[in-house]
This record gives structure tokens, sequence and C-alpha cells, in this order.
């Protein structure tokens, strides 16, 4: 059998965990579910590899922010805390975005700028983060000020494998699901906008160019 | 009301939590002075002095195995005057059979000894906790605290552009290692860095680990760590997408130069300079020699000028020659050809007429400890040299060193089949010239 990290069974349960229909289990029904899926992802398969494994193969391991996301969520799931509120959530998909989108085109190549180098040397990105977690701080965004003290802790812990601050704060995944959910909120806003616009539009239907009684016209 | 008193509440708590924390990741990681390139001084012996005068060349085949496909030879010198040179092999390059193997060159009797298998992909298996598909381009170097690296790429999903780095380490000259572990580089789920050629040392012992990205781009990188193997920074030589392989040849303590191979449309190799230890490089430039997007090595010659081991070629790599260049890379001309196929054109060659052409070229090259491989080897031509009874020769992946006796030796790929390990010395390089 093959060990691995806390970390790697925990983003396999985890993450199974969300994305399973639940239904209207209790509590303690989803608690068996979740010790399941983590008993699961330890069961030594082919040669030894468990499907935590399997599935740390394609995911490595995740940022710290991802981890913590994936907790909260599962103790959202159990009923444990509260859902995050929107608008909350909506700062968080920003501030993972726009990260994101500094972080991924570089490390890829795109130009001689490597923002990721940025990570091993971290100093002025200590500062930045400090300051987005007293801004989140500010505007009382508890979640966002949790995810990012969270990964700044582990970074001074030195809990990962990695040198680098960018991998405790970001991973392609929380990046990928901030600029879905982004883009979901978006079309849905644009949608709910045009039947807005369109529902006042068909109630004026036949009536432009008339002159109401009192003699004002809408023309 | 009582909202609001606890939103205060989190508030300072997280006030309170975030001074230490970011205070402490200040402190933790303080700027680092990046060391000079060491320089090295080239000792020989009274005796090997002498014989320096005298112009050698020498010629065998490092590995020893029959059937396996082999491939990516690297090579390093040990404080005895004995050499290691490791390489993959297996059924196929990607095959999962693949494994990292290692062989050893006793300076006393002047032979290679039994290749060993030094890594293999279940090592890497349970040692990373990710399942390991393939394995490849092993890269060995000592240290000058003589702890000995070995640094190979992995893939777990994917093809080769999906290779992550590992390193293991030798406190023994190689008798023992430590387990693999995997280099963090990428944020893209740590995937698409790749290692081919030799690290270059700084003067406080730490590691110039030239790498190169193959996902979205091709692009060569230079990765910075300390003495005891920890990323500290990393660099990037150039961006794009032509651009592989960069081996690094430290002119001086500030200068370097770095040879890329060319993965572009104009098949020339490509260079470019640091004049600050690694930390930024000029935009890189075609140079003269040809070069049909292969692997090259470099090193600085005893002249002050750059060696270079390559295949010289617009396409195909069926002639590796040793050619000389100034270190601004201007001037260019050959050394030596060091091997090539019968046919200047590189066709291939029918196999009735290859395989005399095969044995002759084997005599000539294995040495006397793997000469006697002849009869068994020539029976099992097969799809490493031959396609539909059409044969082809090849030499390729080169990794040339200097060692502290002053004498170079070259090893590289020979007809997929060997590694062969070609030692010579200054009188014989001026010979040539």
């Amino acid at each position: 059998m093959i060990f691995l990290s806390l970390q790697a069974y925990l983003t396999f349960s985890l993450t199974l965990f969300l994305l399973l229909p639940l239904g209207a289990l209790s509590r303690n029904r989803r608690l068996g579910v979740l010790a399941g899926l983590t008993v699961l992802g330890m069961l030594p398969l082919i040669q030894g590899m468990s499907l935590a494994g399997y599935l740390r193969g394609v995911t490595d391991d995740l940022a710290c922010t991802s981890m913590v996301w994936l907790i909260a969520g599962a103790l959202m799931r159990l009923g444990f805390i509260s859902a995050w509120s929107r608008p909350r959530l909506m700062q968080l998909w920003i501030c993972f975005a726009i990260a994101g989108a500094l972080l991924f085109p570089a490390a890829m190549g795109v130009g001689m700028i490597d923002t990721y180098g940025w990570g091993f040397t971290p100093r002025p990105m200590l500062v930045g983060v400090a300051a987005v977690t007293l801004l989140m701080v500010f505007i009382r965004n508890a979640p966002g000020a949790l995810l990012l003290l969270a990964a700044s802790g582990a970074f001074v812990l030195d809990v990962k494998p990695s040198d680098n601050y960018w991998d405790y704060l970001l991973d392609p995944f929380i990046f990928l699901y901030s600029v879905g959910a982004l883009a979901f909120t978006g079309v849905s806003w644009i949608a709910s906008r045009k039947v807005r616009i369109a529902r006042p539009i068909s109630a004026m239907d036949g009536s432009l160019g008339k002159t109401d009684p009192a003699g004002r016209s809408n023309a | 009301m009582a909202s609001s008193k606890e939103s205060r509440s989190w508030q300072l708590w997280a006030f309170a939590l975030i001074v230490p924390v970011f205070t402490a990741g200040w402190l933790n990681h303080p700027p680092y002075a990046m060391a000079d390139f060491a320089t090295y001084e080239f000792s020989a012996s009274d005796e090997s002095r002498q014989l320096d005068d005298v112009p050698l060349f020498e010629q065998q085949f490092a590995s020893s195995d029959l059937d396996e496909f082999v491939h990516s030879p690297s090579v390093t010198a040990l404080p005895d005057g004995d050499l290691l040179t490791v390489w993959f092999a297996g059924s196929r390059e990607g095959a999962a059979d693949v494994d990292i193997r290692a062989a050893r060159y006793d300076a006393l009797s002047g032979q290679w000894g039994a290749e060993t298998a030094l890594v293999d992909r279940e090592t890497t298996r349970r040692s990373v906790g990710k399942p390991i598909r393939k394995l490849g381009n092993p890269v060995i170097a000592l240290a000058p605290d003589e702890r000995l690296w070995l640094f190979y790429v992995s893939v777990s999903v994917g093809g080769w552009a999906g290779s992550a780095i590992n390193v293991m380490v030798s406190e023994d000259l190689g008798e023992s290692w430590s387990k693999p572990r995997q280099l963090v580089t990428s944020p893209f789920v740590n995937i698409s860095t790749l290692v081919r050629t030799s690290p270059v040392f700084h003067a406080d012992g730490s590691i110039g680990l030239p790498v190169y990205h193959e996902f979205l781009g091709k692009f060569p990188e230079y990765l910075y760590l300390d003495a005891q193997g920890r990323i500290k920074d990393k660099f990037r030589i150039a961006d794009g997408d032509n651009s592989l392989q960069p081996t690094i040849v430290p002119i001086d303590g500030k200068r370097a130069v770095a040879l890329l191979r060319q993965a572009g449309e104009n098949p020339h190799v490509l260079a470019t300079i640091t004049e600050d230890a690694g930390k930024t490089w000029l935009p890189e430039w075609p140079v003269t020699p040809w070069n049909p997007n292969a692997s090259l090595a470099a090193v600085k010659s005893h002249r002050g000028s750059l060696l270079v081991a390559q295949n010289n070629l617009v396409d195909g790599r069926f002639r590796l020659t040793l050619d000389e260049a100034d270190v601004d890379l201007v001037a260019w001309s050959m050394v030596a050809e060091v091997d090539a196929s019968p046919d200047p054109e590189g066709d291939a060659i029918p196999r009735h007429l290859y395989e005399p052409m095969l044995e002759t070229n084997f005599l000539s090259s294995s040495g006397s400890a793997r000469r006697k491989l002849v009869d068994e080897y020539l029976k099992k031509l097969d799809r490493r040299m031959c396609k539909n009874n059409l044969c082809d020769f090849q030499y390729e992946y080169p990794s040339l060193i200097r060692a502290g006796d002053g004498r170079y030796h070259l090893v590289y790929v020979w007809n997929n089949s060997f590694i062969k390990h070609v030692a010579f010395n200054s009188a014989w390089v001026e010979a040539q010239l």
C-alpha cells in the first residue's frame, strides 16, 4: 500500500462529497457518506496505489485556499456552518480570477516575465496578500480573510513540498471555478436584465404615440 | 446589535492573526544573494600531464544490455578519476518498463562496469505518491561538496509535456541514494518542466539546473536551487515556442553561454548569454551551426573556447561532430567528426549492406570489454535501427564534460542501442586543429 499525505485523501473524499447528490440525507448519514468516501479513497488498488493517489496524479496537491474552501463546503453540506453569502462569494471569485489571470498565462510562457517566479522570493507578494487580507477584513468578508490567512499560515509553516507562495494561494481548479462562477453569474445577470427590459416594452405594446386622457404623450 | 458585535469580534481576531502570520512570512523569506558561477582549476597529476602531451582518443560502450532502446545519457566525473553515466532504457521510449540505468567507469582498469538500474517507475511511484506512466531524461552531476545529484523526469498523465522533475541525492558517490522527491516547478498541476542537460554549480554550492517547458510553449528556464536542492528561484532564459534543452557553459563568475536546441522553423542552434550568473538572459539568436531539433552539449575548453558536441545537420542525426566556437559564438569550426553514417546524406541503407557496416562500427566503438557482444547484437537487429529492411545510423543526445584532470568525456546514444563513451585530451584536440 502506498501511503499518501492527509491532503491527498481529503482532496479525494471532500471533492466527491461535494459532487455527490445527497438528497434529504440526515447529517449523520452524510457524515457516514464522507467517512465512506475517505475509506474508498484510501483503499489500495493496482499495485498499492489508491483512488486518492490516482486523483493526485491528475490534480497534484491543491492550493491551501482550495483545501479550506473544500472543507468549508463540506461543513456547509453537513449543516455545521451556514452558506457563504453571494456578495462575499463574488468578491472571492473576482480575487481568484484576477490572481489566476496574472499567474497562469505568464507561467506558461507568454512573454519573458515569469510571475510564478515571484512566489520563490515572496516578500512583495506577502505585502500584497496581506493588503488583500486586510481589505477582506474591512469589507467584512470573513471567508476571504480565512482563505488567505490559512494559505499564508501554511506557507510560513512550510507544510507543502513546494517552495513557492503561489502554490499555497492558487491552483488551476480554484481559478477555473472562479472564472466559471463569474461567467455564469454574468450570463445570468444579462439574461435577467433582458427579461426585465423586455417586460416593460411588451407592456407598452400598442400604446406608443397615443395620448392619455390627461393630454400627456409618451412619444 | 449582536451581529455587529460578532463581526467586530472576528475582525479583531483576524487583525490579531494577520500581523504575526505575515511578519513570520516576511522574516522566513529574506532576499538571497545569488553566488557567482563556480570556476574550476584543472589539476592534472605529473604523470597524466606527461601523458596529456600525447593525443589521447579512446572509445567504448558504457552500456551492455543488448535488447533495449537506450536514450538520453548524462555523465559526471568522480573525485578519484572514475566516471558515472546514467541513461534511460526500456523496450521503447516512453514504455512502462523504462528505468534509469547507471554504469561506473573504473579509471584504473579503464573499463566500464556492469550497468545497473538506479531507479524505476515503481520506486518513483511509491516515493512521490502518484501514478507514474513513464520515466526519462536522467541528468547526473557531482556538486563541489561531493554530493551526487540525479535529476530525471516522470510523467503521470499525458505525454512528455506532462513531465515533472524528480531529484535524488547520494552522499557516498553513488553507492546509495535518497528516495526520489518531486520538485514543484509549475503552478499548472506541476506539469511540463523537463530536464535534459547538466546542471552548473555556483561558488557557494548552489545548483543551476537548466530546464525547459514543452506544454503550450517550448522555452528554456534556469532553475536555481540551494546546496540542499530546494528551489530558491527560477529565471526565464527565453520565451515562445521554439527552444529547448539549454546547455549552459559558465565562462567566468558572472558570464555564461546557453546553447539551445532548435524546436522552431529556422534550423540553426539558438544561443543566449547571461552576464549576471543566470538571472537575466539576452534575447536568443540563431548561430552558425545547423540543428535538426536535436539535443547538444558544450563545455569550456582548455583554449578558453567552447567545445560543442552536436548534430550539425539540417535534418537527421546521422553524424555527430565536435565543433569549436569562440565565447562570443561568432567563429565556428569543426574539430572532428566523432561518429557518422557511411552514407554522407544519411540515407537509409538496405539491411544486407547495413549489417557489415554496423559490425565494423561496433567493433571500433565498443571497446575490448563489450567487443564479444557483437555476434549476439547483430542477431538482434530490430526496429531500433531498421524498418522495412532499410536501416539508419544515428548518433545523438551527447553529454560532454571536462573532468578534474582536464580530460574530456563525451557520452552519446549509439544507434539507439548503446551508450558510447569517448574520452580525449587537450593534445588530441590540438592535433585536430
